[in-house]
């Protein structure tokens, strides 16, 4: 960004196989200082689509992007589904590495088409939110291009700041979202890219025959499997559907993760949006998708209760965390809190999670919904205490001097309890990534070959741990929403369709053995990455007070041995 | 009494519809009663109920004794999304 050049060149022999997650972290372990400044000239942030990512295999439209986190201080991985990578994919740029800082504070847009790339001023779409940037930009270039954007959390430099993409309507709403990339683009002054693909010679396939035999696999068993089949439970609820799920084991965190059970899980789980969107009618929709392509289609448009619409999506993570871990029981208001959220470009895990920091803190009470929205007015309005806000519940949590901060790495659990759910803990504890939900969340430990014959839960504790983000870095590299999980480890043919399709398109020869040997060499790369930046076993573990401060309604506290979670990447 | 919450399609076998609310009904237990003494007990079809069923917030098999004060989750077919993954189902 020093000089505003973009320079075409070709993907180093080493990385020809690479995609997704496997390609970012590859840039950025190689190019980037563990120490340098997240916010400084020596950090980069890349974007790269998955390996199948542009073709017409079923739900494969994520990008992932990488760089150092602003917000934990390690190696950052995001990713969201959306048009945009489709359409860089068929431009056939595997990567878009953004690298160096420039001279003067003003922001740019990226233009990317056929015949190349170049630089456009920005700052009169600078200041703005993104549902009114978006239609503009959409205006100048054409509804068939696909957007980048960072808001003014980004801009602002704040360390929960996400990267905003499109979605199939082009709205601002799919975010790459976790660990603050949007401030390291902030920094870089790269307030856009726009993709427009028409021309484009589209994915090559090296071998077309394998790479049809593959996605018709793969199709098969998420057009049969209960959770992703049309009609099923995450098509006809929404993600959602977990907040019952969830809160019937006791393990939704309620109340910035003082209780497992929410009295106003009813009221706001995938069961009343599915049926306020058909009470409401309007543009009111489940089963709607963020990319097309996709057979899944577990996002929903929410609507107000005149049928016009509200916010898009409310889904299981954003719905949580402004709803049950605030105490908010009100889905518009849930709704008016993520629109917020899209509008900034900020992180709806973080914020919430900061939101509720900020009520043990008394800026608030639980429970109180437009006093939560004050607080995040505050973080579009850029005051000083929404500079606190906007960095996070960490960075809050100390400034306000709360013991209840319920994080790892500096980074806000998501909606899941790891006194509850100690799987998930061990998962929380160990990842590169800070505290995630995505870094471990399913997978058949058969596959992994760390269950053997037995019940896979009978395994050692910490291989299962280990398989499951072997797996899921896997998944993440192929450019495959990481939902397919559920249908492709429950129907071989399906997880040998996923293999199928990716050897399809690169000419390799892998097999379902090759999953955890890539997903082992991502993870490594990010490990050493960590380390460098200053991570030691120290940093793998839980918040204190989930040790001593025990979880209603199982009256259990997070008990997992030190060593146990060392021996998941320690062997 | 067992304490039943249902969700989803189960939702007819209570008084309470609204999805918006909880749904949930009391059942006397007998000494031995599994969760598949009780569903039958109640007259739900084995065929719409799904995989995720929770006794006490345990992830739970239907063959699991339920116990008199307890509490007893039972998603329908059309709303599993937990797998063996996450819980240990007893």
């Amino acid at each position: 960004m020093e000089k505003l050049t973009a320079k075409v060149e070709n993907l180093p022999e080493k990385y020809k196989n690479r995609g997704g997650r496997w390609l970012t972290d590859s840039y950025v372990c190689d190019e980037v200082d563990p120490n340098c400044h997240p916010l400084g000239p020596n950090n980069k942030v890349v974007f790269a689509p998955g390996i199948v990512t542009g073709t017409n295999a079923p739900s494969s439209g994520r990008v992932s992007v990488g760089g150092k986190s602003p917000l934990t201080g390690g190696i950052k991985e995001a990713n969201a589904g959306t048009p945009f990578s489709q359409k860089i994919a068929r431009l056939g740029y595997k990567a878009i590495v953004v690298e160096g800082l420039p001279k003067e504070k003003k922001f740019w847009l990226l233009k990317i088409d056929k015949d190349g790339a170049e630089f456009l001023p920005a700052d009169e779409w600078a200041g703005k939110g993104l549902h009114e940037v978006f239609p503009l930009l959409f205006k100048k270039f054409g509804k068939n291009v696909g957007i980048s954007a960072i808001g003014v959390a980004g801009e602002r430099l704040m360390s929960s700041a996400g990267i905003c993409f499109n979605d199939i309507d082009n709205r601002p709403s799919r975010y790459a979202g976790r660990g603050g990339l949007g401030a390291v683009l902030g920094s870089k002054g790269l307030k856009f890219i726009v993709a427009d693909d028409k021309g484009a010679k589209g994915v090559k396939i090296a071998d077309k025959d394998t790479f049809k035999k593959g996605t018709k696999k793969l199709t098969e068993a998420l057009e049969t499997h209960d959770i992703t089949k049309p009609g099923g439970s995450l098509n006809t609820y929404g993600t959602a559907v977990l907040v019952n799920i969830m809160n019937e084991a006791g393990g939704y965190p309620t109340r910035n993760f003082r209780e497992g059970r929410f009295e106003g899980a009813a009221a706001t789980s995938g069961e009343a949006i599915h049926d306020i969107c058909k009470e409401r009618g309007g543009v009111g929709k489940t089963g709607h998708s963020c990319h097309p392509g996709c057979i899944i289609q577990c996002s929903n448009v929410y609507p107000r209760p005149d049928g016009t619409e509200h916010v898009s999506c409310i889904e299981y993570e954003s719905d949580w965390a402004f709803g049950a871990n605030c105490g908010i029981d009100d889905l518009d208001a849930i709704a008016d809190l993520i629109w917020l959220s899209n509008d900034y470009g900020i992180d709806t895990i973080e914020a919430g999670g900061t939101i509720a920091v900020a009520m043990e803190a008394k800026l608030a009470e639980f429970g109180d919904g437009p006093k939560a929205i004050e607080l995040m007015k505050e973080i579009g309005e850029g005051t000083p205490l929404g500079h606190v806000l906007g960095s996070g519940a960490a960075t809050t949590g100390k400034v306000f001097g709360v013991l209840r901060v319920p994080g790892v790495k500096g980074q806000n659990m998501p909606a899941y309890e790891p006194r509850a759910v100690k799987g998930i803990g061990m998962v929380y504890a160990t990842s590169t990534m800070g505290a995630d939900h995505t870094a471990g969340y399913t997978i058949a430990p058969e596959i992994l070959g760390v269950g053997g014959e037995a019940d896979p839960l009978d395994a050692d504790k910490a291989a299962l741990a280990r398989g499951l983000q072997e797996a899921t870095a896997f998944i993440d590299s192929t450019g495959y929403c990481l939902f397919i999980a559920f249908a492709v480890l429950d129907i071989p043919e399906g997880l040998e369709g996923t293999v199928e399709s990716c050897n399809g398109v690169l000419g390799t020869d892998w097999t379902t053995d090759d999953i955890a040997r890539i997903g082992r060499e991502v993870l490594d790369k990010e490990l050493e990455f960590n380390r460098a930046a200053g991570f030691t076993k120290a940093h793998d573990r839980l918040p204190e007070f989930m040790k001593y401060e025990k979880l209603p309604p199982h009256n259990t506290v997070f008990d997992v041995p030190d060593e146990e979670l060392d021996k998941v990447h320690g062997g | 009494m067992i304490e039943i919450h249902l969700y989803g399609k189960l939702r007819r076998f209570t008084d309470s519809l609204d999805p918006r609310r909880e749904s949930t009904l009391l059942v006397p237990v007998d000494e031995g009663d599994t969760i598949r003494d009780i569903i039958e007990r109640i007259g739900m079809p084995m065929d719409e109920v799904g995989t995720n069923i929770f006794l006490n917030g345990k992830y739970s098999l239907l063959d699991r004794v339920v116990n008199e004060g307890g509490r007893l989750g039972v998603f329908p077919d059309d709303m599993n999304l937990l797998y063996k993954w996450h819980f240990t189902k007893e």
